[in-house]
């Protein structure tokens, strides 16, 4: 049994040494937290996306704009079970400095497609029915205060009004989704709108996606096929994928950057666990003669091990709980400050518990070292100290 | 001889130093009879630590036998020898070793966490002792806020605390004022006198010698001759 009553007061006796350990422990254990909920974050669109929908696109890009008249073609083909279309509107609200996605859609089929995109039923149907109007995410609220019945004027940037004046659009209605791939700051307009007005400029709009969704027993790599060889011999060739293989793009346009947090989060934690065998190697040399004179007292070897084995892994749960602590209540703030690039941030409980077990394991690293040597240092030589 | 505390039998100790081999003790027979106080005198570097942690258990010897309160140190290593440290000697150093966090009174409980005496019993067993040693009133006092003569009665209270039947102390007056040293070796002589403690001291101070009932020279390794003291210099 080791003498446990000086666990606590060897860490007390260097007060200042002890807290900035429990410091340095915290932050490895926050920044763990905050770097793995990054990756997870970008990683839950792929692990939330329906594989019962499908997305087409141009193979000639993102920006490149597919033939409406696709659609009905699209719905002949064996297993579809719905289709609907996306165009990217972009324009801003004031100022540029504004940003958030607004799509052109069709009220008709869009929410059916997305049942993940909620709006109490009265308010998709007044979105349907009034067609200058538009339904626009909670987080959009927030920010800019609309509510239901403002008008809100957009500039075209992208899509000028014919008249060359803003876009205006009567909020109809507010949703909400609860996914994480599915963010809660875009305005969706009507789409018959969208498409007269600028007809009537004589630029009448492509289609940016179509959104599939398959029968349920529908084999999706058929569908896939079939929707890419009906558009083989046309003027542009489209690029169908499912909706997870869609978001595994999305996250690999962030390139490396999963793997880099990787590595930084592994940097952090190797430092900090240098720091802490640094911290355990100079309570060692405080200790020496005590450990000497513990022994003598008849204190065996093996409990002068956990005597700094203790010490050790005491502090590192102290600066565990602390930079936990600190990561659940930067939580809601970080979240709120990285909604709009990254939507959904939110830590899971197996990141809090394997950052919890890195300060289990730098404390029990950082303690071995020394308590092994605190155990086989014989007594008369613990006595002289180390150095 | 009556009945030998400790036996010292061909006691052999070396150690290399820079490919030199350095016999410290060499060859050395001894018996020391049990409830009897002996002061260990020599030059310095004559091995008189070496021996005593030899006897203490704390170090082991090259060559030789060595039975101290009646078992053979040969047969014990590891928690065995510890276990066997904690019951049957103590040790009272030059420095006073005390354990600087802790007060006096968790000083002297620290070797009772060893026995299964209860926290109270152990609390009551740590108050006796310093009682003993006369510092009932600085229990919680931590070292730093003692004088180097109570940070001495202390260890000697922490010694003393699982009633060992050996008492090695390495000068244990070395760092200490003339006052203060009377006091420790009074109370090494009333725990011989009244608790029938086996006593051995190291010292360089033939004053301090005198308190002894016997004078133990050593001289580069070897024994040299066993004064006995008829009438040492009593306590007061
Ligand atoms: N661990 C060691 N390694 C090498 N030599 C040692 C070691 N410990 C002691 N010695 C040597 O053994 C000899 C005896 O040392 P010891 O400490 O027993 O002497 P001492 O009689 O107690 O001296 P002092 O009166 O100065 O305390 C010395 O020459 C010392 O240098
Ligand atoms: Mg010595």
């Amino acid at each position: 049994m080791a003498p446990f009553v000086l666990v606590w007061r060897n860490l007390l006796r260097h007060p200042l040494r002890s807290v900035l350990t429990v410091l340095c422990v915290a932050i490895a254990v926050f920044l763990i937290c905050f770097l793995r909920t990054m990756v997870t974050t970008l990683n839950a669109g792929v692990d939330a996306a329906d594989n019962r929908r499908l997305a087409v696109m141009s193979r000639n890009g993102l920006f490149a704009a597919l033939p409406l008249k696709y659609q009905a073609a699209i719905e002949s083909i064996d297993g579809v079970e719905l289709t609907t279309k996306f165009q990217w509107f972009g324009g801003y609200y004031r100022s540029q400095k504004n940003f958030f996605a607004q799509f052109a859609v069709d009220p008709e089929t869009m929410f059916a497609m997305y049942p993940e995109c909620k709006a109490p039923a009265e308010q998709i149907e007044a979105f349907r029915r009034n067609r200058t109007s538009c339904v626009i995410g909670s987080e959009l609220v927030k920010e800019f205060g609309w509510k239901i019945g403002d008008t809100v004027p957009i500039i075209g940037s992208l899509n000028p009004h014919p008249e060359d004046k803003a876009w205006e659009f009567q909020v109809a209605g507010i949703y909400h989704s609860d996914v994480p791939n599915f963010d809660n700051r875009t305005l969706f307009l009507h789409w018959e709108y969208f498409e007269e007005t600028l007809k009537a400029g004589g630029n009448p709009p492509g289609v940016g996606v179509f959104s599939i969704k398959i029968e349920r027993d529908a084999d999706a790599a058929r569908v896939i096929a079939d929707v890419e060889a009906a558009f083989e011999d046309s003027e542009q060739r489209v690029d169908c994928s499912t909706e997870a293989e869609f978001q595994r793009q999305f996250v690999t346009m962030f390139g490396n950057v999963p793997k880099f947090l990787g590595w930084i989060g592994s940097g952090v934690v190797v430092v900090i666990l240098l720091a802490c065998i640094n911290t355990m190697l100079m309570a060692l040399r405080d200790q020496a003669a005590e450990i000497g004179v513990l022994k003598s007292l008849g204190f065996t070897d093996m409990s002068m091990f956990m005597l700094l084995v203790a010490q050790s892994v005491l502090l590192c749960l102290l600066g565990g709980a602390l930079g936990l602590g600190i990561a659940a209540g930067a939580e809601a703030p970080i979240s709120e400050f990285m909604v709009k690039m990254f939507p959904g941030f939110a830590i899971h409980n197996d990141t809090f518990l394997l950052a919890g077990a890195a300060a289990l394991a730098i404390g029990l690293i950082a303690g071995a070292a020394p308590a092994w040597r605190a155990r086989n240092m014989p007594c008369v030589e613990a006595f002289r100290g180390t150095d | 001889m009556a009945h030998p505390m400790i036996r010292v039998r061909g006691l052999t100790k070396r150690y290399q130093r820079g490919g030199e081999t350095l016999t410290v003790l060499d060859q050395l027979n001894l018996e020391m009879e049990e409830g009897r106080f002996y002061a260990l005198m020599g030059p310095s570097g004559s091995g008189k630590t070496t021996l005593l942690n030899l006897i203490g258990g704390l170090d082991s010897p090259d060559e030789g036998e060595l039975i101290v309160a009646g078992e053979d140190l040969a047969d014990l290593s590891g928690a065995d020898l510890a276990h066997w440290r904690s019951t049957n000697v103590g040790f009272v150093f030059q420095g006073f070793n005390l354990i600087p966090v802790l007060t006096a009174r968790e000083n002297v409980e620290l070797p009772l966490k060893l026995t299964p005496l209860s926290r109270a019993q152990r609390r009551a067993q740590a108050e006796t002792a310093l009682k003993l040693v006369g510092l009932g009133d600085r229990m919680d006092h931590r070292p730093r806020q003692l004088s180097g003569g109570q940070e001495q009665r202390v260890a000697i209270a922490r010694a003393i605390a699982t009633d060992p039947k050996v008492i090695l102390a390495d000068e244990p007056t070395g760092d200490l004022d003339r006052k203060s040293a009377e006091q420790v070796l009074e109370l090494l002589q009333r725990l011989n006198r009244e608790f029938k403690k086996t006593i051995l001291m190291v010292t360089h101070d033939p004053h301090a010698a005198e308190r002894a009932q016997s004078i133990v020279h050593l001289d580069k390794g070897q024994l040299g001759r066993i004064e006995h003291n008829q009438a040492p210099v009593a306590a007061k």
